[in-house]
């Protein structure tokens, strides 16, 4: 896609006229900078390992009415039938088949726009971030109210699925009050030929409030799932994250939390499953700007064939941000020859009193503990799967909601049932 | 039960154990002594069938079955066990899975009903009581944490549960202390019967005064040089081994 096509289809979406007119000088500004920036490339220090060849290579449109969906949309086949969901398809709230719980509100994107006079922070961390400011679909903001404690998990469902090559920028708010709590699950899903799906996730959440977020990102093969996640945390506020990524072509997590407020916690846990061509980028910020924060950063992947990763994890330890407690943890393992690890955890420590680590180990199944286990009297193949089990239950355990827990488990078993290893 | 006959093996290209014989029957416990280097753990090792070492001639035989071409897993489930010098430390995978994996396994293979959950835990529950080890262990992961001497009872453990007919113990006596080997002795003391035959490969001789081996055997430089009785251990520990070499 070069920045002509990009032009022509923001035009298009600069001429829809069920955009409120508000819209329009956040989108035009947004793309201008766009335009200054362009695509990412490999000579870009934070895209050094990521080749958005693929994605420059097609081109994409803007979603139209015939991209909505053409028959009443299955949710169930996409398992965690039990909760309640907001479902985007190709970029679309629809309204009809989305259920919110008690003590949740949600606005449309022009409410929240309304609320805010217009006037809200725009992320700029990224050419991603500008893209999705400049083409948000219809958008939403959910919001849970001071004191709200949330029992059920909520699920974000994003379909994408269309035989035409599109681009789709769904755009979230997310917004705790004080002392409130929740559960999100952001679940990427579809059956969708090359399509480029850059979503941005933008979270506040406030003093004493409590956030579980789990990804899990499962877009078909040909699919290019950009993600774009900002969070901005007040004192003593919680935030853990987990994703568990099998799908898409390219994906790549842009992560970035921001401990604004002392005593601030964030705990960040990735699993990624990688086959044949794919490859799986998470690239995470966290950028401790208040004293007595604790964070943690702990990615693990599995890759097999020809695929690839990155982990690309920083963190920022600002001045005065004493009592600083973090840790950066990555491991991976290859599964096969052909398969490409580039691991890179960064401290940037500008404060004196703070205790940071971090590390990162990269290899094959320990052939010593193959053995250990065949001499037991179980085969080489049940031998490795235990292995891989041992590799990634530390990560799925931490799950604590039981019902999403088995569902990630059973996407595991059959991404194992599916690969040799 | 174990027949080895004019055994040439090693690793690469380097030969290790240079022409050895070894004849083990049903119900005896034969113990290998030898420095550093002599081939004791390639010895175990093409026993149990680890990848990397290979055999350029002669034969193992296992109750009457040339076993030099099975995978490590097939020699398992026909019986053989070794403790191992150094236990592999395996993060995430739990002891209770792990072991009930491997005991299913065999009873699969033997045409036997798997046990279930419950089953598994009233049997291992019994089997930790002979190792003195409590039940945390059941929901730790293999060998994580565990001390030197965890780790062998853990062996011990694993060895009582898969209930094997011939068991090499490598350096089972190594990093324990006193009480520790004592209760690894007992723990293969009562094993001990008179179908079930087991190899001690060790250094020293102090594991002997507890497990008291039928024959002792020299290896020096890949060959049996002499082999005895429990004597020939004590004789061993006065004199070294240098007066074996020619």
């Amino acid at each position: 896609m070069n920045i002509s096509s990009f032009q022509t289809e923001f035009n298009k979406i600069m001429g829809r006229d069920y955009f409120t007119n508000h819209v329009k000088p956040i989108r035009e500004q947004a793309f201008n900078n766009f335009l200054e920036e362009g695509l990412p490339n490999k000579n870009w220090e934070d895209w050094r390992f990521t080749d958005l060849k693929p994605i420059k290579e097609n081109n994409f449109r803007i979603s139209e009415i015939g991209d909505a969906p053409t028959q009443s949309i299955e949710i169930n086949e996409y398992g965690l039938n039990d909760l309640p969901t907001i479902v985007i398809y190709n970029g679309h709230y629809q309204e009809s088949i989305s259920s919110i719980p008690n003590g949740v509100r949600l606005i449309s994107l022009s409410e929240y726009g309304e609320q805010k006079g217009w006037r809200f922070n725009e992320p700029k961390d990224s050419p991603f971030d500008l893209l999705n400011t400049a083409f948000m679909d219809s958008g939403f903001c959910l919001s849970v109210d001071k004191g709200v404690q949330i029992e059920s998990p909520i699920r974000i469902l994003f379909i994408s699925s269309s035989e035409n090559k599109i681009m789709v920028s769904p755009r979230v708010y997310i917004e705790l009050e004080e002392s409130s709590s929740v559960t999100f699950v952001e679940q990427h899903e579809g059956n969708s030929k090359e399509y480029l799906l850059n979503s941005s996730l933008i979270m506040g959440i406030k003093r004493n409030s409590r956030m579980c977020h789990i990804r899990i990102q499962n877009n078909s093969g040909n699919t290019f799932n950009i993600g774009n996640i900002h969070i901005q945390q007040d004192k003593e506020s919680h935030y853990s994250f987990y994703q568990f990524a099998c799908g898409s072509k390219i994906g790549r997590l842009n992560l970035f939390t921001n401990l604004n407020g002392k005593g601030a916690e964030c705990f960040l846990n990735g699993l990624a499953l990688t086959c044949d061509h794919q490859h799986l980028d998470n690239h995470i910020i966290t950028n401790h700007n208040a004293p007595n924060c604790t964070s943690s950063q702990n990615f693990k992947s599995l890759l097999n064939d020809s695929s690839s990763g990155v982990f690309n994890g920083r963190t920022i330890v600002s001045k005065g941000a004493e009592k600083t407690d973090s840790n950066q943890s990555n491991k991976n393992i290859l599964l096969s020859k052909g398969s490409l690890m580039n691991s890179n955890p960064q401290l940037e420590i500008y404060a004196d009193d703070v205790k940071c680590s971090h590390g990162s180990t990269t290899g094959a199944l320990d052939r010593d503990a193959i053995f250990y286990i065949q001499s037991r009297g179980i085969d080489m193949i049940s031998a490795k799967a235990l292995l891989v089990r041992g590799f990634v239950s530390e990560m799925i355990e931490s799950i604590s909601h039981k019902y999403i827990k088995q569902y990630v488990i059973s996407k595991f078993d059959s991404w194992l049932n599916e690969n040799t290893i | 039960m174990l027949n080895i006959q004019d055994l040439h093996a090693g690793v690469d290209n380097k030969e290790i154990l240079k022409g050895l014989n070894l004849e083990i029957k049903p119900g005896e416990m034969h113990a290998v002594m030898g420095r550093n280097g002599s081939g004791k753990s390639t010895l175990s090792n093409v026993i149990t069938g680890r990848e990397g070492f290979h055999i350029s001639k002669g034969n193992i035989e296992y109750k009457g079955q040339s076993i030099i071409e099975w995978s490590p897993e097939k020699r398992a489930l026909a019986g053989l066990f070794m403790s191992f010098q150094y236990p592999v430390v395996m993060p995430g995978v739990n002891n209770t899975y792990f072991l009930k994996a491997a005991l299913n396994a065999k009873l699969k293979h033997h045409g036997k009903q798997e046990l279930d959950a419950a089953g598994f835990l009233k049997l291992i529950k019994e089997k930790l009581t002979e190792v003195d080890m409590d039940t945390s262990y059941l929901q730790r992961a293999v060998n994580e944490g565990f001390s030197g001497g965890e780790k062998k009872r853990n062996e011990i453990l694993q060895m009582l549960t898969l209930e094997p007919e011939l068991a090499i113990l490598d350096e089972t006596d190594s990093g324990l202390d006193i009480d520790a080997l004592k209760i690894i002795a007992d723990g293969v003391n009562r094993y001990r019967n008179k179908e079930r035959s087991f190899l001690v490969i060790t250094h020293y001789q102090r594991l002997l005064k507890y497990i008291e081996p039928d024959i002792v055997h020299v290896l020096i430089d890949g060959k049996f040089v002499k082999s005895g009785g429990k004597e020939l251990a004590i004789e061993l520990e006065e004199k070294g081994y240098s007066w074996l070499e020619s």
